[in-house]
């Protein structure tokens, strides 16, 4: 049976700060490279949400401008975000749009602005952004010889939860910089401050997270291997940048 | 001139001094130790100016001061700090270069590029006459944090009166530093779309209404957010330019059409330069050469003078014809792919992307940069990249459709010369601000040794 996948990118006209549509196009592009056919739903502010139709959702990153427009848009279709997420919706939410996932992030002027609340998870306002290169161990069952997780993070919030994270920070700063977790892991919730974009350098998250998409539209979830020898090679060579492994 | 200043610059000329000796000219070194010393040096040399223009904006400084001093010194001397060295210590370099051992200067007229955070820095003490901004655009993220930060430091650097602003009315952005003055501000802007144009899916950062958050109407877009815009609530639109401009491709003509002066004046002037962003650089310098009170005749006599800077569409003669190209965010890329798709022929297009803090350490713009567009139009037979990022620019090209076998990676940025050597077809070389510099001497070299 031919395999349908709907990716659902919400408010690309705002939140696109760090190229969220590099990580769609990963998607996108891996997927189809498997055979399966691929929709993309670019959602424009003002257009009737409907989780029913998306096997996958990605939340990206905006100015601290364009997140308030965001939050308030989303929060009326809370209860139905709250009812995708139990049945295990796959989400990934990048910098300001992991932020929104929670209960609320503070503003640097010090004002808190309402988060979704779809998990417990706090966000406030740190002196100094953290900035730079990153690199965590993958806290995850998949199989496969590389467990690391690379890209860039630039963040001024600080973020507490008790959920599993994304991963365990191996050299850079994490949701916080202090407790060296880095993101979050919650159901279909894939959520973390990576960007750079996150998927073209870890080719094993983007399959995991196709793999979910799968699963969660009632298909099998085999995926071929592909040739990504330039992905691994991108991949090590932050590594080494970093003096890790 | 104060005591302070007088020791700063005698410390920075003998640093120039002995590093000159000792071979090791053309640093920013002298700037630094004189300012460190003397905080108020600069202030003490830029008081002397009889006339200064600065020119600032995210993209196209450093080919407008080129074009603009072209025109200027044309008939008088002029001082400009050539290549871009737009922060504190390199407008230093330039005032002291001109400087007599007393600390007067020699040359009393400058038209500086000015870095869009240092400009505030440098109108706290000192107002030119003209201020030029040429766009209002998103720059390295991890440098300025948000264009919204820009466009703070841009307005602090431009509101006080006596000084004329000449902007980009077709920028949303740079075109709302003119709505909280009323006097002597001038916008230009094209009065026909070049090419066509619509349906481009570029970064457009300033497409709200900054007043209500409306997202602006276009009738078009020429590049990035630069366009016809309005607010559908009427808080503003592009205005009607006091210089609007004309740009005839067949004939590399720019047609100037003025609505400034009681004459209105309509003269055309031969372009120099590549691509569409170019041709509003030009428009631009004959705009600040204009209300700087030079005649068409001046400017046309003037352009003969332009040399394009290191980097911002060098050609390097020779077989393979090279040319260099400066790209350091992705609205200035795709405005360079633009300029490439003007030739139509086969090509080898190399990328070096580095990401030391000059070219910004985040390199996701890379995936901001349109190749999905250029790609059907690229007639590309090879793609290089290299520089320390080279394998991320690598991946961002096997993403938008690139076939992975015509993507050549290279370690080092010196292999790029030998790499690309055994070709006729013209080679493009796109290249972040740290590989430029080392690239461009490579090239000379490369090209006067084969
Ligand atoms: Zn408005």
């Amino acid at each position: 049976m031919a395999r349908t996948l709907r990716l659902v990118h919400l408010f690309p006209e705002l939140l696109n700060l760090y190229a969220d549509q590099g990580n769609l196009s990963v998607l996108s592009t891996r997927a189809k490279q498997r055979g399966i056919e691929v929709k993309i739903l670019p959602v424009k502010l003002g257009t009737k949400l409907d989780f029913d139709q998306a096997d996958l959702v990605l939340l990206g990153g905006g100015s601290d401008r364009e997140q308030a427009i965001v939050g308030k848009e989303l929060l009326a279709y809370r209860q139905d975000l709250l009812s995708a997420i139990d049945l295990g919706l796959p989400i990934l939410a990048v910098c300001g749009g992991y932020q929104l996932l929670g209960e609320f992030y503070e503003l640097p002027s010090g004002e808190k602005v309402p988060g979704l609340h779809l998990i417990d998870m706090t966000t406030h306002a740190g002196k100094n952004r953290l900035i730079g290169n990153i690199a965590i161990e993958w806290n995850t069952n998949a199989q496969g010889a590389v467990r690391t997780l690379v890209g860039f993070e630039n963040h001024g919030g600080r973020t507490m939860h008790d959920y599993p994270p994304l991963g365990k920070v191996v050299k850079g700063f994490g949701n916080n910089g202090t407790d060296q977790k880095e993101g979050v892991q919650y159901k279909g919730i894939v959520g973390t401050y990576i960007h750079g974009p996150l998927l073209p350098k870890n080719p094993h998250l983007a399959d995991h997270l196709i793999r979910n998409a799968l699963r969660y539209r009632g298909y099998s979830d085999d995926l071929g291997d592909l040739d990504d020898r330039l992905e691994w090679e991108a991949h090590h060579s932050i590594l080494n940048r970093m003096q890790i492994g | 001139m104060r005591i302070r200043s007088m020791i700063g610059l005698w410390l920075g000329r003998a640093t120039k001094f002995a590093l000159k000796i000792s071979g090791r000219s053309g640093t920013s070194l002298p700037g630094l130790v004189a300012g460190k010393v003397a905080p108020h040096l600069l202030q003490d040399l830029m008081a002397q100016l009889t006339e200064g223009v600065i020119v600032t904006g995210t993209n196209g400084k450093t080919t407008t001061t080129a074009l603009l001093y072209a025109f200027l010194s044309e008939e008088e001397s002029w001082l400009t700090n050539r290549g871009g060295a737009n922060l504190h210590q390199g407008l230093l370099a330039t005032m002291m270069s001109t400087s007599t051992l007393s600390g007067k200067l020699r040359i009393r007229k400058a038209v500086l590029e000015v870095d869009e955070a240092t400009l505030p820095k440098i109108t706290a003490f000192y107002h030119p006459s003209v201020i030029l901004v040429t766009n209002v655009l998103r720059d390295q993220l991890d440098r300025y944090g948000e264009v919204d930060e820009t466009l703070h430091l841009l307005k602090e650097g431009t509101e006080y009166p006596g000084t004329s602003l000449i902007t980009n009315g077709d920028d949303p952005l740079a075109m709302s530093l003119g709505i909280s003055r009323s006097e002597l501000t001038y916008y230009y802007g094209f009065t026909q779309v070049p090419e066509v144009t619509s349906a481009r899916a570029d970064v457009r950062d300033g497409a709200f209404c900054l007043l209500c958050g409306e997202e602006l109407i276009y009738d078009y877009f020429i590049y990035g957010q630069v366009g016809a815009y309005h607010c559908p609530n009427g808080h503003f639109q592009r205005p009607v330019p006091d210089f609007g401009g004309k740009y005839d491709g067949a004939t590399k003509q720019l047609l100037v059409e003025e609505s400034v002066s009681k004459d209105n004046q309509v003269y055309a002037i031969a372009s120099p330069v590549k691509g569409i962003f170019n041709q509003y650089n030009l428009l631009a310098a004959i705009s600040a050469a204009r209300i700087l009170g030079k005649s068409p005749a001046t400017i046309r006599k003037g352009i003969v003078n332009y040399e394009a800077p290191t980097g911002r569409f060098q050609v390097f003669v020779g077989t393979p014809l090279r040319t260099l190209a400066l790209v350091k965010n992705p609205t200035g890329a795709n405005s360079v792919l633009r300029a490439m798709e003007e030739d139509a022929g086969e090509k080898v297009l190399c990328f070096a992307i580095n990401d030391d803090d000059a070219d910004g350490r985040d390199v996701s713009w890379l995936w901001d940069i349109n190749i999905e567009e250029f790609l059907p139009r690229s007639f590309c037979e090879t793609w290089i990249c290299t520089g320390t990022r080279g394998l991320d620019m690598a991946l961002r090209l096997a993403y938008a459709g690139v076939d992975r076998s015509k993507i050549n990676v290279l370690d080092k940025l010196s292999q790029l010369v030998e790499e690309t050597s055994g070709y006729v077809l013209p080679v493009y070389i796109l290249s972040t601000y740290t590989a430029l510099h080392p690239l461009s001497e490579l090239l000379r070299k490369g090209v006067t040794n084969g």
